[in-house]
């Protein structure tokens, strides 16, 4: 991987063939878990970080919170997720992004750290792992490398942000 | 000293800086394990236009305090903050200011 850049005004980064394979698997998840019927998922705790409650004591206030903004928030999720996978090589090369496709891949790529983290249940302490022994080192260490892919992303924002003053 | 063209009332001229019938309201950002620094500091900036000191402190904060306020007014917009900042992935909740 070559990570994300600031680039002429657009925010560019090389995906691996593997790699954008990953991108594309952890994308098909996320969409199923969007999708899925609200009744197989109830209380599943990834769904549960993804539309967190708006008020955290009066279960009233939270309920209408929900009424409120969990469709347009469902919608957002789907579009961004819609947007990256148009921008993902699918055999792996180069991510070209606009501002709004960069603000997509953002919040897609930070709702994948929160499914894959709150699956693993990462905690301040956690570390990549040294070897990978097993499923579970596989995905520690997928998200790890997700995380280094959404902080250069966020530095090459904050970077063609500063450009354009 | 009272004379008879002293007013027998004084305007009350101060201000009150955040009367609390308009910031009754707050907008909490809570911390958590998975949201990077970089990516807090950022999103504040982004969605509440602070500078990156402003936005950086309020991070800090979260990191260190578990919590802080990001904004506060009226309810409706409390709420309408709180799904701006879920749609970034940022546990955010609203509440009236204790």
């Amino acid at each position: 991987m070559k990570p994300f850049r600031a680039r002429k005004g657009e925010i560019v980064a090389r995906l691996d063939r593997a790699e954008a394979g990953i991108v594309g698997l952890l994308l098909d998840q996320l969409e199923q878990l969007l999708g899925a019927d609200a009744d197989d998922v109830a209380g599943d705790p990834v769904l549960e970080r993804l539309f967190p409650p708006g008020h955290r004591s009066d279960r009233e206030m939270a309920e209408d919170y929900r009424e409120l903004a969990e469709e347009s928030l469902r919608g957002g999720k789907a579009d961004d997720l819609a947007t990256v996978r148009a921008t993902l090589p699918a055999d792996g090369g180069e991510v070209r992004l606009d501002a709004d496709q960069a603000g997509a891949w953002l919040r897609t790529s930070n709702d994948l750290r929160l499914a894959l983290g709150t699956r693993l249940d990462i905690t301040e302490d956690s570390e990549p792992p040294e070897e990978i022994a097993d499923e579970s080192d596989h995905q520690l260490a997928v998200y790890y490398w997700l995380t280094a892919v959404q902080g250069s992303l966020v530095d090459a924002l904050v970077a063609g942000r500063a450009g354009r003053r | 000293m009272a004379g008879p063209l002293a007013p027998t009332w004084t305007p009350d001229t101060s201000v009150e800086e955040e009367s609390d019938l308009d910031r009754p309201w707050v907008t909490i950002v809570w911390n958590d394990p998975v949201n990077l620094m970089n990516y807090v500091t950022f999103v504040l900036q982004e969605l509440f236009g602070y500078d990156e000191a402003k936005a950086t402190e309020l991070m800090l904060q979260v990191h260190h305090e578990g919590r802080a306020i990001v904004s506060s007014g009226p309810r409706e917009r409390m709420e309408h903050d709180t799904s701006r900042l879920h749609a970034y992935g940022l546990w955010a909740s609203y509440q009236k200011d204790s």
